[in-house]
């Protein structure tokens, strides 16, 4: 059967052998597994070997998109890679919003890419329809994203896809990142450094073969029915207009309306959220940059940096060189703090580490990524730290998740002192600590308890689990207890039913969307007819294939880790009662989690009949 | 058919390529850029909206811009353009 939505071939690449090679991609694994972030992790559990370490050639990438990306409902343009990621050595996803890249990537007829093996010099991956080839990409080796995008479409024109990374992923700097076209990061968890460990510098896309659909009528029906509803969207124009801002209003609107320069978008998304903006005055004036969000170019600011255009400067630098901001700074107050204690010896260190100040940032981030003197050290990490100064670095060390800094908390750069799911979340992430899958009505606001039935509906929870999430009115000992573990469960299903078709996870476009819409979508872009509830249980099977791919690789519930500092001074507050969240209470969390998944509880692996039931035996 | 004056503001693209999407779609029957008779290229500082010889001014590309980057005017004319 021809499957709508879906290019239906899966491309491998092996840069050891320069062997290319273009498979049809088999429909059972659609049908099971969805597509996108589904079908990457499936193709990646039976092409690994189990045990490879991150950096070596056995440990392939697998890219891909969802079968809605390329089509025109609103926002379906993600891209996602699994791989073994270089920071917690754990399979995880990385995804970003496609920018160009997800579209282009279906019209060369490619619904997945695998590269496996490495190669013996730098190099890039053309991808123009059926003309595939590994190229020298030695010019490009050095240069940061920015430059690096820029060569490109001066070479091949515009529009082309373009995923690459800068020279923090070159050096293997453990938390550096992919970026895609510069507007879309990937990888939280060091996805920058296994596509260094490979010398492959990028992957650029652009085809002309079209992406159909299966159903047109029905596809015509919903897709209109969608835009309608964005389109009456009484906050449209202020989303349009001010992106995450409007979500954070941590910047004055007057200013970032004065150094907005263009707002850009993913392949058919409506409310986009990417930022250009220009210097207007001051000796940065005149610098222009773009950004994932406005937000992201002012986090620094929370660091201690006075003044947005050098916090600007900042992060854009952070962007070229490829790296992940919170990682960065992590490290690097950890290691002002050591010196400051002597342990480690200032002697060691000839350059003053301010992070508050631009000049010491920026010469430290060139350290960093070309892993000069102390850089070399920090750009392994906090674990590679704790590891030469051992015990006595410790009580200086960050709350930390498998490595990683978590980014809400009460300490943590995004103060966030209520308990939710994407609190939780963090501890689950086989990636490292991230926010990305686990949204929830707990989201960053105090929604009433009776706004949440509606909201978890839309993400397909069920009746009955949506009774064990929210307190029961009748028990007073309960009316406490939003399960916040079982709740997570569901946000996970969520977040990977849209993984899987290609829909972006943002708050802006999630909200349009619900299940029996996906299912719907689904159905007629592909031609698979699935209901709701079936679609719910392939999105559950993908989740379970993950913690599995892990499971195989050792993991169990220990990595699941709920930092010891998350309980000490200043802990979290349950979302409901705000009284302070204990470790007992965190850890019964989990095992709510696990509970509703029908995982043992003791190990956090998936029970034999959970599996059987998934069919993933 | 109804045909418009199309008016292009490049300063409002985002580079969606939303209008692609829908030409390309109705004039070909799959979704693909390369195949859309508008051409949109659109870099950080700078974009050009164009049509090719190919576009019937049909304005449905205009109805599925959500960044006012396209507008008909007038509402219908003998001969469309671009304005
Ligand atoms: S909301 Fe942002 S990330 Fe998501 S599709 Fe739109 S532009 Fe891309
Ligand atoms: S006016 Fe019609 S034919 Fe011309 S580009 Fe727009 S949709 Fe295509
Ligand atoms: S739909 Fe509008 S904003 Fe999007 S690329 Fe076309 S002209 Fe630009």
């Amino acid at each position: 059967m021809k499957l709508g939505g879906f290019a239906g071939r899966i491309l491998f690449i092996n840069l050891s052998t320069g062997d290319i090679r273009k498979e049809p991609l088999d429909t059972t694994l659609a049908e099971k597994f969805l597509g996108g972030l589904g079908i990457c992790l499936k193709l990646y559990y039976d092409i690994a070997r189990p045990g490879a370490s991150p950096f070596s050639a056995e440990n392939p990438i697998v890219l891909g998109t969802g079968p809605l990306v390329g089509t025109d409902l609103p926002a379906t343009s993600r891209v996602y890679a699994v791989t073994k990621l270089a920071q917690s050595k754990a399979i995880g996803w990385c995804g970003g919003g496609g920018m160009n890249l997800g579209c282009m990537l279906k019209n060369a007829g490619y619904d997945h890419v695998v590269i496996e093996g490495s190669a013996d010099r730098p190099v890039m991956i053309k991808i123009f329809d059926d003309d595939v080839e590994i190229l020298d990409a030695t010019d490009l080796w050095g240069k940061g994203v920015k430059d690096t995008c820029d060569s490109l479409w001066d070479r091949y024109g515009r529009p082309m896809g373009i995923m690459t990374i800068g020279q923090a992923g070159e050096n293997r700097v453990i938390f550096s990142m992919a970026y895609i076209e510069g507007g879309a990061t990937m990888g939280r968890g060091g996805l920058g450094a296994i596509l260094g460990s490979k010398n492959l510098k990028a992957i650029i896309a652009k085809g002309t073969k079209g992406v159909g659909v299966a159903k047109k009528r029905r596809y015509r029906a919903q897709r209109d029915k969608l835009l309608k509803t964005m389109r009456d969207y009484p906050y449209l124009k202020e989303w349009q207009e001010l992106g995450l801002i409007k979500s954070l209003p941590f910047f004055p609107i007057d200013l970032y309306k004065k150094i907005k320069k263009r707002r850009l978008a993913c392949v058919s998304c409506p409310i986009g959220d990417k930022d250009v903006v220009e210097i207007k005055d001051g000796p940065l004036k005149g610098f222009t940059t773009r950004s994932t969000s406005m937000i992201n170019l002012i986090t620094p600011m929370v660091y201690g940096i006075k003044d947005y255009r050098e916090s600007i400067k900042c992060v854009s630098m952070l962007d070229d060189f490829g790296m992940d901001m919170f990682e960065f700074f992590g490290v690097l107050s950890f290691a002002r703090d050591l010196i400051e204690q002597g342990i480690i010896s200032s002697e060691q260190v000839h350059d003053k580490i301010e992070i508050n100040s631009l000049e010491s940032l920026e010469t430290w981030a060139r350290k960093v990524c070309l892993r000069q003197g102390l850089g070399d050290l920090l750009a392994d990490g906090f674990n590679a730290i704790l590891n030469k100064f051992g015990d006595k670095a410790r009580p200086y060390a960050p709350y930390i998740i498998r490595g990683m800094l978590p980014y809400t908390g009460p300490r943590g750069p995004l103060v966030w002192e209520l308990f939710g799911t994407m609190e939780l979340g963090q501890s689950l992430d086989p990636r490292g600590p991230h926010v990305g899958a686990s949204g929830s009505p707990t989201y960053f606001a105090r929604r009433p308890l009776d706004q949440f039935p509606r909201h978890l509906k839309r993400m397909g929870a069920p009746e009955d689990a949506i009774k064990r999430i929210l307190p029961k009115p009748d028990s007073p000992e309960d009316e406490d207890s939003l399960k916040v573990g079982r709740l997570l469960t569901y946000s996970h299903n969520w977040f990977s039913t849209l993984g899987s078709l290609g829909i972006c996870a943002r708050a802006q476009i999630n909200r349009f969307y619900n299940a029996e819409t996906c299912a719907e979508v689904y159905s007629s872009v592909t031609g698979i007819e699935t209901t709701k509830e079936e679609l719910m249980i392939k999105a559950e099977r993908v989740w379970n294939l993950l913690r599995m791919a892990n499971v195989r690789e050792g993991f169990t519930r220990q990595d699941d880790t709920l930092p010891d500092k998350w309980f000490n001074a200043s802990p979290f507050k349950n979302y409901v009662t705000m009284r302070p969240i204990t470790r007992q209470d965190a850890e019964g969390m989990l095992e709510d989690y696990y509970d509703e998944r029908g995982w043992d509880k003791r190990t956090g692996i998936p029970t034999k009949e959970k599996l059987r039931e998934l069919d993933l035996e | 058919m109804k045909v418009f004056k199309i008016e292009v503001k490049p300063e409002l693209c985002t580079g969606c390529l939303r209008c692609e999407l829908a030409c390309s779609e109705v004039y070909t029957g799959s979704f693909n850029p390369s195949a859309a008779r508008i051409k949109v290229v659109v870099s950080d500082t700078e974009c050009s909206i164009s049509f090719t010889e190919d576009c019937t001014y049909c304005g449905i590309c205009v109805d599925h811009c959500f960044y006012d980057a396209l507008k008909k005017i007038p509402e219908q004319t003998e001969e469309g353009g671009k304005l």
